[in-house]
């Protein structure tokens, strides 16, 4: 609730800022073009992702020392710390990194933060960046304009070096016109109170920007203008760390496992190291003077002070915190785990059931109906479509068309949660049932149920492989790409559909029949799509690779569909199983129907 | 391994009495009165075009084309088992 209203809060009250006071106009748009041009940055980087960059994550991560190294390289070519962490987190939680590995990149990463305020204290301010952007920004659009993903992608980073250029000029131009209206230093707080209050400060706007390279650009540019005291401006600087972590945690909680445990490190790091720099503020000043004076920094270059105070408290939470690593990786491991709660618990499995054979059937017959319940609202989100609107009579092509975003969900865990644990009850239940006395006939019924279990265990395990592809082509830019998803994702809908509707169904000794019709579909479609892919290969409309991808994704859907095309017979076949077996089409049948079908068509 | 089946289904057959063939073939036929139900509705569904996307319709006559399948399938084992049983 509180949510829904943020956005259009801030809005207003950004409107109104804007309106009243004319001279927040320069420092506002500065802020604007330094988060554009890191999210171009981000951009640009991701688009040199699934190659070079993870190589070298991958392989520089087996010792401490060069995890660090690598947090800290990787921080400072980006000057993306949220970059880096992302890629550690999905790298972690998909356990091509270990977690002490991913925490040492995080540490390293945080260091390579710092670098960000040197170039901006050492260069930005000193020397009109503005004039660099410029050309940046024409050679950037120019590069953007290519049809290579790798031009591309570099056209995004020469752009977003040009619009964090931009951004910086115009946050110094900013506050220089603050200058002559307002005087924030009027507002400087000195002593412990100073360093909470400004520390608190810190941590909120880098929340708001979701950026600690912006907020340590703010704060310099302040205090270059004197709008901001040089003690004051180190809370700032403090609270920016603090704030990253609080985004990098919010981040966390919508990932997985190791994604949980990764920001948990990072919030952790975090939390000391604001700590130890807030209690240690004044021995850390004194530091940074004795240090400047070998270094070469004018005892009045508040700037560069600066820069090296980040230094510091961020090297020396890193040496603190190193020697615990292991023993830290230990208890996020012991103490962040699923939540056995979450996981689904059977509805018909008692103990009391067991008594006689028939309730044995039926208890799993209505288990085995509740897993497929489950399989289908995580397929359906798996399709990136909301359950209702499949179980709906809406349009399923008009839906599947207007998808503007795929579903973030992790089928990982939620196939751990809904579906494995249950289909172990149910497992677990048969083979108790069966170390009682049954008759023929139950004994039958069970096992071609717990094939139905098996097979509804399939279809989301062939939704595990088909979440990804359509994660990465599901909405792609190529209309021919996204036409051929559209259809995948159109062809399961359609599916689920039928079949939940014949579920539903009062049953007749025909409904297990109308099953043919699904299997001739999925065949007919399976192999059009075949044709289409060949032919778009053979007149270059379509990259090989992605057709490729394509073609696996078809083997998915025709193992999911068949899947739960047998599961369904399995819950629909009973006492007339018999007669109407004698009805049902055989795969050279239907596979005559297709040949037919698709005669028809051409 | 499928013909083994036939040959056992076929023995079984052979083996049955009359009385089984006939109670076989009353089944089937109320199996076939259900389908035929079901062309009814979708030659039904069919004759309303204009309430229907061009794929919709594609769907329902491949779903009518099964059932016409399924049902000759149904009825030469009905006319199999009557000749059997005359």
């Amino acid at each position: 609730m509180l949510r829904k209203f943020t956005l259009p809060f801030v809005l207003l009250l950004l409107a109104y800022v804007l309106w009243v006071g004319a001279e927040f106009m320069d420092l506002a748009l500065g802020v604007a073009f330094f988060i554009f041009g890191m999210i171009c940055l981000e951009d640009g980087f991701k688009a040199f992702a699934g190659g070079a960059l993870e190589t070298i994550l991958q392989r520089s991560t087996n010792r401490l020392w060069k995890s660090l190294l690598l947090g800290f390289t990787s921080t400072t070519i980006m000057q993306s710390s949220t970059l880096v962490s992302l890629i550690t987190i999905s790298f972690v939680s998909s356990e091509m990194i270990a977690l002490a590995g991913g925490i040492g990149i995080i540490l390293g990463a945080n260091i390579g933060t710092s670098t960000g305020a040197w170039l901006i204290a050492g260069l930005g301010l000193k020397v009109d960046i503005g004039s660099y952007a410029m050309p940046m920004l024409v050679f950037g659009v120019l590069l953007l304009m290519q049809k290579s993903k790798t031009i591309k992608g570099a056209g995004n980073l020469v752009l977003g070096i040009g619009f964090l250029f931009f951004g910086i000029h115009f946050m110094k131009e900013g506050f220089t016109q603050l200058q002559g209206s307002f005087d924030l230093s009027a507002y400087s707080v000195s002593g412990v109170y100073g360093v909470l209050l400004f520390t608190l400060i810190g941590t909120l706007i880098t929340f708001l920007m979701q950026s600690s390279h912006a907020t340590l650009m703010i704060v310099i540019a302040a205090l270059a203008t004197g709008q901001v005291s040089y003690e004051n401006a180190l809370a700032l600087s403090i609270g920016a760390g603090l704030g990253s972590a609080v985004t990098t945690a919010l981040g966390g909680l919508a990932a997985n496992l190791g994604g949980k445990r990764v920001a948990a490190a990072q919030v952790v790091f975090s939390l000391v190291t604001t700590l130890l720099a807030m209690v240690l503020i004044n021995p850390l000043i004194i530091a940074v003077d004795w240090m400047a004076v070998y270094l070469g920094i004018a005892a009045a270059d508040y700037l560069l002070k600066l820069a090296l105070f980040q230094t510091l408290f961020r090297v020396l939470g890193a040496v603190i915190f190193m020697p615990f690593i292991n023993k830290i990786e230990v208890l996020l491991i012991k103490y962040i785990q699923f939540v056995p709660k979450s996981t689904e618990q059977p509805l018909y499995l008692y103990p009391e059931v067991l008594e006689t054979p028939s309730s044995v059937v039926a208890a799993v017959r209505k288990e085995v109906e509740h897993l497929f319940d489950n399989a289908f609202g995580l397929l359906a989100h798996g399709l990136s479509l909301k359950r209702s609107v499949i179980e709906s009579e809406e349009s399923l092509s008009t839906e599947v068309k207007n998808t503007r975003r795929i579903f973030p969900i992790d089928v990982e865990n939620a196939y751990e949660e809904k579906i494995k644990s249950l289909h172990s009850e149910i497992v677990a239940f048969i083979s108790e049932a069966q170390m009682r006395e049954s008759t023929h006939v139950a004994t039958e019924e069970l096992y071609v149920l717990r094939q139905a279990s098996r097979n509804i265990v399939g279809a989301v395990k062939g939704m595990k492989h088909l979440h990804n592809n359509l994660s990465r082509y599901g909405l792609s830019s190529n209309p021919a790409v996204r036409e051929r998803y559209d259809q995948i994702r159109l062809q399961l809908a359609r599916l689920l559909r039928e079949l939940r509707l014949l579920l539903k169904e009062e049953p007749s000794s025909a409904t297990a029949l109308s099953l043919d019709s699904l299997k001739l579909s999925i065949q007919k479609a399976s192999r059009a799509m075949t044709d289409d892919l060949d032919e778009m290969i053979r007149y270059r409309r379509l990259n090989a690779n992605i057709a490729t991808s394509i073609m696996n994704d078809e083997n998915y859907v025709a193992d999911i569909a068949n899947n739960l095309i047998a599961a369904v017979h399995a819950l629909l076949s009973k006492e007339e199983a018999a007669t109407t077996d004698q009805f049902n089409l055989d795969e050279i049948e239907i596979q005559r129907l297709v040949d037919k079908e698709s005669n028809v068509a051409k | 391994m499928k013909l083994k089946r036939l040959l056992g289904k076929l023995s079984q057959f052979l083996d049955s009495n009359n009385k089984t063939q006939q109670q076989e073939i009353k089944s089937i036929r109320k199996v076939l009165k259900v389908l035929k139900e079901k062309e009814h509705k979708l030659q039904a569904k069919l004759a309303n075009r204009q309430a229907y996307e061009a794929d919709e319709i594609e769907a329902l006559q491949l779903k009518l084309d099964v059932i016409y399948a399924q049902r000759r399938k149904g009825i030469e084992r009905v006319q199999a088992l009557k000749k059997n049983t005359s």
